[in-house]
């Protein structure tokens, strides 16, 4: 499947699971759907399944847009979909790890995810199995202090199999990143503690794989993808309220129409 | 204590390559043989606890038995949210060697005390409880350990603690009868067993023989072995190096009440405030009544 269509795709199981659970965080999660459809069309390696790339999605509250591309690639059931966020379920609002299912760690809390990635990253440097792991985190996750421990530290450890990418949205829970506690500027900072750091269109397909595939030499990787919160549905783009609100009936036949 | 357990860890490496240490820039010295003999599994993560966890269990994950060691603060307190979800929750076989327990540290102040570790510790599922109570233990715990499917929290006091078994060869997860005795059992916990055991002595020479028990494992108890081992007794005293109100002597009260047994409980511990005085570890003890000459007092008033 070609990454745009992978990722309207992600988009419509997302608005439909929002609907149907009537759980908060589409917005985080409309915002990343074109990052997963990169990464899980492009970039992953998932054959053999033992012996995958690991995907850990650290801004954790976005769940369901994982779920949703792990459902469009097969990893998922309808099954599993259908019992999201609902009594006798099958799958939380945030993430309890099953690796089976391509839900690599637990995490929903943040600042976790990213270094639990860091020392899959270097186990499997250590087994020379040539195993790459890639850590999505929000732009407002980066205020947690572990996220700094962790990469003040990784490029000590030679991290090269390592990618954290950046969810830049530029939107928080209750308000932007940039009036709370300011990130800017990111990419100089990321580079000043040892680090591979671009910066992308995070919606543009092609900057987002060639950034991907971009040689780091050696260095771990983070790749500041600038999103929009909400994308792909209008009345949903860069708004706040569509970190909590929830998606009602006719919400989704219009974004639906939107998406199709 | 710290030695025999640590030790224990670097003779299960000659056998094993899966075992990797990470340390949070503690244990200066410690390490020395395994760094020399395994520089490839050794790391210093630095004064960065939250990395630290997460990272450890990431590398668990990948197949590694990782052995964290610091002081107990950054291996319980700091972390606390990353020892519950990337260790617990995952139930990755991670070891959590703490250093320090109680106030073995004294007079360093309340920050290096933990007196309330085994609280945060009991709301952890899945995570598995040690406090040795003497160098046997702690090489037991470690090789218990290093055999689990679980992770395991061993709460260590620091070196230089004498022998209390003569046998080496004990079941970890069982009470250990240090003393045969009746009426009185006395339960001890940790690093605080030097010291019941001087009151033990105490006893005797007055002709007192309470029943002298270890119960090395808090969680999950030994509920079984427990019972049996206090078959008889009309009295039990708890005595810990740890708030009173929710460490040991709170889980045994749980289990006296689910148990059916009908004997009594009093506990011995820390009283549930900061520290301020400036004490050694032996002044504290007498400060909070559990030395040797209080905890001798105390059996005999429940005879």
């Amino acid at each position: 499947m070609k990454t745009p269509a992978t990722a309207s795709q992600i988009r419509r199981t997302i608005i439909e699971m929002a609907n149907r659970s009537k759980s908060p965080h589409v917005g985080s999660c409309l915002s990343c759907a074109d990052i997963l459809a990169t990464l899980y069309c492009r970039t992953l390696r998932l054959d053999p399944w033992p012996e995958r790339d690991i995907f850990i999605l650290s801004k954790g509250h976005a769940a369901m847009a994982l779920y949703s591309a792990l459902h469009t690639f097969g990893i998922l059931s309808d099954q599993d979909i259908e019992g999201y966020y609902r009594d006798n379920g099958t799958l939380p609002a945030h993430l309890d790890r099953s690796p089976e299912k391509g839900i690599e760690v637990s995490a929903g809390s943040l600042g976790h995810g990213f270094n639990m990635g860091m020392g899959i990253a270097y186990g499997f440097n250590k087994q020379g199995n040539g195993r790459k792991v890639y850590a999505l985190i929000g732009d407002g996750e980066t205020q947690e202090g572990s996220i700094w421990e962790g990469a003040l530290f990784a490029p000590k450890l030679g991290l090269g199999n390592f990618t954290a990418i950046i969810d830049h949205n530029n939107l928080q829970g209750y308000g932007r990143p940039t009036e709370i506690c300011a990130f800017e500027p990111m990419k100089e900072k990321w580079e000043a503690f040892g680090w591979h750091a671009l910066e992308v269109d995070g919606h543009d397909h092609r900057e987002l794989t060639s950034a991907l595939d971009e040689d780091a030499h050696g260095k771990p990787k983070v790749v500041i993808a600038r999103t929009t919160k909400g994308k792909g549905v209008s009345f949903m783009e860069d708004q706040l309220i569509w970190h909590y609100y929830v998606v009602t009936d006719e919400h989704k036949a219009a974004a639906l129409k939107e998406l199709a | 204590m710290r030695n025999a357990f640590i030790n224990t860890i670097l003779d299960a490496c000659a056998g094993r390559d899966d075992i990797f240490i990470i340390s949070g820039d503690a244990g200066l010295g410690v390490f020395d043989t395994f760094k020399d003999r395994h520089p490839d599994r050794f790391l210093n993560l630095g004064a960065a606890e939250q990395n630290m966890i997460g990272f450890a269990a990431g590398l668990a994950i990948t197949g590694y038995k990782v052995v964290l060691y610091n002081i107990i603060p950054f291996v319980l307190y700091r972390c606390y949210e990353q020892v519950r979800n990337d260790i617990c929750y995952q139930d990755l076989p991670v070891i959590l060697a703490g250093i320090g327990s109680g106030v073995t540290y004294a007079p360093q102040g309340m920050t290096h005390y933990s007196i309330e570790d085994l609280a945060l510790a009991r709301t952890m599922p899945n995570l598995e409880v040690f406090s040795p109570i003497d160098p046997v233990e702690a090489r037991l715990a470690a090789k218990y350990a290093l055999s689990a499917r679980a992770p395991v929290y061993v709460r260590l006091a620091k070196r230089g603690e004498p022998d209390i078994h003569r046998q080496q060869d004990l079941d970890i997860t069982k009470p250990q009868v240090l003393a045969e005795g009746e009426a009185v059992a006395l339960l001890c916990h940790g690093s605080i067993g030097e010291e019941a055991m001087r009151a033990v002595q105490i006893l005797h020479d007055a002709g007192i023989r309470p029943r002298v028990l270890s119960v090395p494992m808090v969680q999950p108890l030994n509920r079984q072995a427990l019972a049996e081992a206090l078959q008889g007794i009309g009295a039990v005293l708890t005595v810990e190096e740890h708030y009173r109100s929710c460490g040991f002597g709170a889980a045994m009260g749980e289990f006296l009440r689910e148990s059916g047994l009908t004997c009594s409980l009093t506990t011995l511990g820390v009283p549930s405030r900061f520290i301020h005085e400036i004490h050694d570890t032996a002044g504290m003890r007498r400060l909070f009544g559990i030395d040797a000459v209080s905890i001798a007092a105390k059996v005999k008033q429940l005879l």
